[in-house]
C-alpha cells in the first residue's frame, strides 16, 4: 500500500501520453499565479470540523443533477454550478454526473471520492472533532470557462461553510 | 478546484487539496496540496478498500498541521494496487472535448 522512502508522485501515471502531453503543455515552468490566500490553522484535528468536497458531479438523488447535456452541446465548457450532499449521503443516495472519468466505482462505494464512512470514524475516535452538516460537489470539467465557477460556486459554497462553522475543507478533484 | 480551494481559503477556512495533477499548481497555486498517485475517479482509494481510504484521509488532514506556508505540497507515500495499464478509469464513452479533438484530428 504504502512505502517509506519520499517519492515525488508522478501527476501523468494515469493518465496516458495524449492527455499528458495536452495537460502538461498548459503548464508553466515557474509559478504563474497570484498570491496564494492563507488562513492559519488554529484548532487541533481533535477539535475541528470538517467538511469534504468532491469534484465528481455529485447530486443527492431528487435534487438537481449536474447537467450534463449542456456539455454534450457545448465541450469547451462544463456545469458550473455546485450542490450540496448530506452528511449520510451514500452510494444509494448520491447520484455522479461527470463524463471524463468512469462514474461506476462511486456508484459501487462512495467513500473512494468522498469518505464520508472513513470521516466518521475518525470522528468516533476521536482524531477528529466533527464532521460538518454539509458537504459539497461541483463538477470538475470545466474546460474553458472558469468564471462562474469562481466568482458564483465557490463564494457560495465558502459562505455556506462559514455559516455551518466548518473549520476546515478538505478538496478532492477526481 | 484549485481555483475553489482559494475562494474558500481567502473566506477564512483552511484547506486542504488532494491532488492527482498537483503540477497544476504553477497555474492555480492551491494554498495546501496532498499529491497522490491514484487514478482519476478514485482519489482516496479503490471500491470497499476502507483501509486505505482511510489512511488517505487521515494522511491528507495531516498536512493542515505540517504545512507551515502557502503553496506547500506533500507527496504522499500510496501505490495504487493495479498498474496503469490495468487501471480502469475511462468513461465509456470519450468525452465531448475528447471527441471533438478526435473528430477535428481525422
Amino acid at each position: 500500500m504504502s512505502d517509506a522512502q519520499p517519492r515525488t508522485v508522478d501527476p501523468w501515471r494515469f493518465t496516458g501520453s495524449f492527455l499528458e502531453k495536452m495537460l502538461s503543455s498548459r503548464i508553466p515552468d515557474s509559478p504563474a499565479y497570484d498570491p496564494i490566500p492563507w488562513t492559519p490553522v488554529t484548532k487541533p484535528l481533535s477539535e475541528s470540523k470538517l467538511a469534504l468536497l468532491s469534484t465528481a458531479g455529485l447530486s443527492m438523488r431528487g435534487d438537481r443533477p449536474f447537467d450534463m447535456d449542456f456539455e454534450r452541446k457545448n465541450p469547451t465548457r462544463g456545469d458550473p454550478s455546485w450542490r450540496a450532499l448530506l452528511a449520510d449521503a451514500r452510494s444509494e443516495t448520491v447520484e455522479a454526473n461527470h463524463l471524463h472519468i468512469d462514474t461506476s466505482y462511486i456508484a459501487r462505494d462512495l467513500n473512494v471520492a468522498l469518505p464520508l464512512d472513513r470521516a466518521r470514524e475518525l470522528v468516533a475516535e476521536g482524531r477528529l472533532g466533527a464532521l460538518a452538516q454539509t458537504h459539497y460537489s461541483t463538477m470538475g470539467f470545466q474546460g474553458s470557462d472558469t468564471t462562474t465557477q469562481e466568482q458564483q460556486s465557490a463564494p457560495e459554497i465558502a459562505a455556506r461553510m462559514i455559516s455551518d462553522e466548518v473549520d476546515l475543507a478538505l478538496l478532492a478533484p477526481v | 478546484m484549485g481555483l475553489v480551494a482559494r475562494v474558500i481559503e481567502a473566506a477564512g477556512i483552511p484547506t486542504v487539496t488532494l491532488n492527482m495533477i498537483w503540477a497544476y499548481q504553477n497555474i492555480v497555486g492551491m494554498p495546501r496540496i496532498a499529491a497522490i498517485e491514484h487514478p482519476f475517479g478514485r482519489p482516496y482509494g479503490d471500491v470497499g478498500d476502507a483501509k486505505t481510504q482511510r489512511a488517505v484521509l487521515e494522511a491528507a488532514l495531516s498536512v493542515f498541521e505540517t504545512a507551515q506556508e502557502p503553496g506547500h505540497v506533500e507527496h504522499l507515500p500510496f501505490v495504487w494496487h493495479e498498474s496503469p495499464k490495468q487501471t480502469k478509469w475511462h468513461p465509456a464513452e470519450p468525452s465531448p472535448i475528447i471527441a471533438l479533438m478526435q473528430k477535428r484530428r481525422s
